[in-house]
């Protein structure tokens, strides 16, 4: 009998350790990381038909938003990496957007002249690398996430059209940037930030934070407030 | 010989006939434009003024980085030359355009070294600095650079700076294509690659002439039917298309005929076989030996 305890319990604590071990991840965001690695054949030819005919062939298919499978996408590629790595890839809701405005065609412009081909393809598959001397009126595929995604939401006023309205920045690692010696105090180590962050230290003089009294346009609920500060409402230690 | 007045008017006669028949039989002016020239097409209609141009420019030159690099507006507000440390510049225009919601609608506008066909720098360097290369490159060598600045008078578009700071090793300064990075197979210029909406295409130029011609018929409604730099100053490598018309975006409007083709015709018909410095040396003589003649009789009257 004890014996038998002792098993279990060393067998459930090696186990635990286990589980402890592997770091969970977000299923749906690892398969978003797998999907956009792939690199898809280059579709030559496309039908240039015109785009209403497109969605009628698509109503006639009963291809809808309904028939897509994954919430969203990572609009990212070797193909734009090869080239340049300045920002984060976006995360694109896909089935939201197809819900919103119940128009495939709105991106999915084209189709591949091949009429065994599913109706509607990945942008990656017509728009690959960019200037391709064969194709030079085909725009490259980070062109083309860019220039569908801000002229709709330029056209329909809806949406982002800033760089980081839809990226994040690839923060460079602070690890090699930030030089402070062992044991330094917070006055180092605020101007170690100011070194290169300096602009973001006169922004921090204006603000509230800062002042006894004035504006906070960036602080929620208290937009308007132009009586914010550590003279009216507002604690802090400077 | 002695020479009389009547042999040196038939001197002047013979040197003058075949003065004139020089600059027939010299050959006509011929563009030295490279056949096959890499180019850069400008779709200003979608440029969106994010000036990573200006940034990519700034990485793969080793340049200082572009001033008020981050997305900042304020930029705009005071149009911006190329210079010693920035080779490309963008700039904002309200032509007047408006937008979806009637507001005034900016067009963005790149500058750098157009590297023009037939380039007036490279036909005013006298030192032979700049060379238009088969690539299509208006290429500078600062081994080569007296420090004249010829090649900055004679710019159509007041392209290339001077490091005026720097007395002892100044250096000519302009946008360079990328030279080395395009003479690889597959390499590209720095602004092309990191544009994000691909208003500037790089390719042949002959293949960007069909592209720009293909997207002003695809669209007259939107475009002007005018491709900048197709026919100006007999052609540049880099081309511009554009929904406003090019004089509001502070474009020069220059002759079709290319820059460096009177100047050349008018040196290369005044020297071809030395006609003219033997016409004027010619003269010169003839007047020396008469005068010289004249002033003997004078002083032999005098001295007697």
């Amino acid at each position: 009998m004890i014996k038998k305890i002792v098993f279990y319990s060393g067998l459930m604590i090696l186990v635990a350790g286990l589980s402890m071990a592997q770091v969970w991840k977000a299923p749906d965001q690892e398969k978003a990381k797998e999907r956009a690695k792939e690199r898809v054949k280059f579709v030559k030819e496309y039908k240039n038909e015109d785009i209403i005919l497109h969605k009628m062939a698509l109503v006639e298919k009963g291809i809808t938003h309904k028939d897509i499978t994954e919430n969203y996408f990572l609009l990212d590629s070797p193909i734009i990496k090869e080239r340049e790595d300045h920002y984060g890839p976006v995360r694109f809701a896909h089935k939201r957007h197809a819900a919103l405005i119940e128009d495939c065609t709105a991106c999915h412009h084209y189709r591949p002249k091949d009429e065994s081909m599913s109706e509607t393809t990945r942008c990656s598959a017509c728009h690959q690398d960019s200037f391709n001397p064969e194709h030079p009126e085909r725009i490259g595929l980070k062109a083309a996430f860019h220039q569908q995604c801000t002229e709709c939401h330029q056209e329909k006023q809806d949406g982002p059209v800033t760089c980081t309205g839809c990226h994040l920045k690839n923060v460079p690692d602070h690890k090699d940037l930030v030089k402070l010696a062992d044991g330094a105090d917070a006055f180092e180590v605020t101007a170690e930030c100011l070194r290169c962050h300096d602009q973001a230290g006169e922004d921090m003089l204006k603000t509230a934070h800062w002042n006894w009294r004035g504006p906070s346009p960036f602080t929620v609920e208290h937009r308007k407030d132009v009586q914010h500060g550590k003279g009216t409402t507002a604690l802090n230690n400077y | 010989m002695q020479l009389t007045r009547r042999n040196f008017f038939k001197f002047m006669g013979v040197t003058g006939a075949s003065a004139a028949a020089a600059p027939s039989s010299a050959q006509a002016w011929q563009s030295k434009a490279p056949p096959d020239p890499y180019g850069c097409l400008v779709d200003l209609t979608r440029c969106i003024g994010c000036r990573k141009c200006e940034e990519g420019c700034a990485t793969v030159n080793k340049l200082p980085a572009p001033v008020k690099a981050t997305c900042d507006c304020t930029v705009f507000e005071k149009k911006r030359r190329p210079d010693v440390n920035a080779f490309t510049t963008v700039n904002r225009y309200f032509s007047g355009k408006l937008d979806v919601l009637d507001k005034p609608s900016p067009t963005y506008v790149k500058v750098q070294c157009m590297h023009c066909q037939d380039p007036a720098c490279v036909s005013a360097c006298i030192s032979g600095a700049i060379t238009k290369k088969e690539n299509g490159t208006v290429h500078y060598n600062v081994d080569r650079c007296i420090g004249c600045r010829y090649c900055m008078v004679a710019c159509p578009f007041e392209i290339p700076a001077y490091e005026y700071h720097d007395p002892i090793t100044p250096e000519v300064r302009k946008c360079t294509f990328c030279f080395d990075r395009i003479s690889k197979e597959g390499g590209l210029p720095g602004c092309a690659t990191i544009c994000p909406v691909e208003a500037i295409t790089f390719g042949k130029r002959e293949t960007l002439l069909k592209l720009a011609k293909q997207r002003i018929k695809s669209d007259p409604n939107k475009y002007v039917d005018h491709i900048y730099g197709e026919k100006e100053v007999g052609g540049t490598s880099w081309l511009y298309v554009s929904s406003v018309p090019f004089s509001k975006l502070s474009f020069p409007e220059l002759p079709e005929t290319p820059s460096p083709k009177l100047a050349e015709t008018i040196q290369h018909s005044l020297f071809s076989y030395l006609w003219s410095p033997i016409l004027l040396f010619g003269f010169l003589g003839g007047m020396m030996y008469k005068f010289d003649k004249k002033d003997e009789n004078t002083q032999d009257k005098g001295g007697a």
